[in-house]
């Protein structure tokens, strides 16, 4: 068990009376790519957040790449354990590329700008972008983060909500080749069709975790009408 | 386009410039004097504007990059009323003492900026813009209040209150009352310095900025405590101050970008420059009946302030 990238142990969580997660278990191993799906409202955000340390009043187990996030320095391992908001913002309307130079990885951040089709917006402030622009911008910084893949943890909050489909293709190769990598992926996703390409699927409900193992065996039809009202694309 | 380091160069040599300028012109015209004796005399003057201005640009850039608010001034939400309450307090309390020992006003003002901010923390983060300021509104009028009663149940300390409260210190600088509020202000302007990478990464919102390395408490801390420190060290110079700490930053980030590592020293030197200009002017424009800086900067500042309010902000 010591080398798991993440172990969540009976982890709850309370806000404003209202129990949000609710002793979930979870555990994910390097080189593991997990989809986290649900309903609006099922804990999928907050499930994410307690993950990155941002809860520290969560109560349960949380080790994430070896270190509990709540009572850790936020710089031991900021570079090991990434978290992308599912709606990332940035003050003073900066550029592209002042976005990127939060990086502090500069070929890593040339990199990531050239695959999610960037470079040529590098001296756009963000707030011109369209939704889809701004969200790859978010997502090149945090990528170009990463320093070594073996063994990091990326979670990872509805990432292509707003993207187009070459970006989307680009977010989805870029995660398997980490998990391919060793990294651990966690991706919040309503993608049900990305969904099912995760070779294993977590199905929050009202804070509880209610299904966990292989695609085929969790995106039940009765899941992807309660989540997708339809079957999955 | 972005200036670069070329803009603090540039910044500098220009408030060389108006230093200079500012040392031969007085409310009796432009000279220097017989053997330099009224740049001389000038001088303390000159120099308390440059210390506080650099100061309130820092202390401002500080205080919007920790609210991620456009509209934090120091001097618009609270902090230096707090000072000069802190001040005040000691004034009405212990007068005696407090003209006896020198670091007294600065330890009094440095307390009273301290508790405003605090509160400021408190009360005001979370939530829209508009919140932070109006808190910061509620808490200036609230010190400001204080204040005026003290200077009404403290005759022998009234007339400095007041002056302290418009803004008009700077005509009483000698080299004996400005050194420590001076070297108090180099001393928090230099530690605000090191705060640049963490203000940098909280542009990204307290979760982006925490999982990306920002230890949030930590920098919360130390930037509310050198904040006030600037905010006490220039209200002892100055007094009461708005628009500088609020109009410096914006020209700062108009000039090379959002980067705090540029953005802070910048805004130094342009708050010097605002400073130093102002009080130039209100003493040198009306022969005779000089305006306080605090007059000129708001008269200069009050549009401006609207007209940043009115901008979008990313």
């Amino acid at each position: 068990m010591a080398d798991l990238v993440l172990q969540l142990g009976l982890l709850a969580y309370e806000q404003a009376g209202r129990r949000l997660l609710d002793g979930v278990g979870l555990t994910l191993a390097p080189g593991e790519g997990v989809a986290l799906v649900g309903t609006n409202g099922a804990g999928k955000t907050t499930l994410l957040r307690a993950a990155a340390g941002l809860l520290p009043a969560a109560t349960g187990t949380i080790r994430a790449t070896g270190l509990d996030p709540r009572t850790a320095p936020p710089a031991a391992s900021a570079r090991r354990r990434l978290y992308l908001e599912q709606q990332p913002s940035c003050a003073w309307d900066q550029t592209v590329a002042e976005l990127g130079a939060l990086a502090g990885r500069p070929a890593a951040w040339a990199e990531w700008a050239d695959r999610l089709a960037l470079t040529a917006l590098a001296d756009r402030p963000l707030a011109s972008l369209s939704g889809g622009e701004r969200q790859a911008a978010h997502l090149a910084r945090v990528f170009a983060s990463l320093e070594e893949p073996y063994g990091a943890l990326l979670l990872l909050d509805e990432p292509t909500t707003a993207l187009d489909q070459a970006r989307r293709a680009t977010v989805r190769q870029a995660t398997r080749a980490w998990t391919q990598a060793g990294a651990a992926v966690l991706v919040a996703t309503h993608d049900a069709a990305w969904a099912a390409t995760f070779p294993r699927v977590v199905v929050l409900e009202e804070g509880r975790l209610i299904a966990d193992g292989p695609p085929g065996a969790t995106l039940t039809d009765a899941l992807v009408r309660t989540v997708w009202g339809g079957p999955a694309a | 386009m972005r200036l670069g380091r070329g803009a603090l160069v540039g910044s500098t040599a220009l408030l060389g410039l108006l230093a200079g300028g500012a040392l031969a012109v007085g409310t009796a015209g432009w000279g220097l004097g017989e053997g330099g004796a009224l740049a001389l005399l000038r001088f303390p003057r000159v120099l308390a504007a440059v210390a506080a201005g650099a100061a309130l640009g820092i202390g401002g850039a500080t205080q919007q990059g920790l609210f991620r608010n456009p509209l934090a001034d120091p001097g618009l939400t609270g902090v230096f009323g707090g000072a000069l309450l802190g001040m005040a307090l000691l004034l009405g309390l212990a007068p005696t003492f407090a003209w006896a020992h020198a670091w007294s006003l600065p330890a009094a003002a440095f307390a009273g900026a301290l508790g405003v901010s605090g509160l400021l923390v408190l009360l005001g983060r979370d939530g829209p813009p508009a919140r932070l300021l109006l808190t910061g509104l509620g808490l200036n009028a609230f010190a400001a209040a204080g204040t005026l009663l003290i200077a009404n149940l403290a005759p022998e300390s009234r007339e400095l209150l007041l002056n302290g409260s418009f803004g008009d210190w700077l005509g009483m600088a000698s080299p004996e009352l400005i050194a420590r509020p001076a070297l108090l202000c180099l001393l928090a302007g230099g530690l605000l310095l090191t705060l640049a990478r963490p203000l940098d990464l909280l542009a990204l919102g307290e979760a982006a900025a925490q999982t990306a390395g920002c230890d949030l408490r930590r920098l919360r801390r130390r930037a509310i405590i050198l904040t006030a420190l600037a905010a006490a060290a220039a209200t002892c110079l100055v007094g009461q101050m708005a628009f500088v700490g609020l109009l410096a930053p914006h020209l700062a980030r108009a000039l090379v970008g959002p980067r705090h590592a540029l953005v802070l020293p910048l805004a130094a030197t342009l708050g010097a420059i605002l400073l130093l200009t102002a009080d130039t002017v209100g003493r040198a424009a009306l022969p005779g009946t000089p305006l306080s800086a605090a007059a000129v900067m708001a008269l200069i500042g009050a549009p401006l302030f609207v007209w940043i309010a009115r901008r979008p902000h990313g």
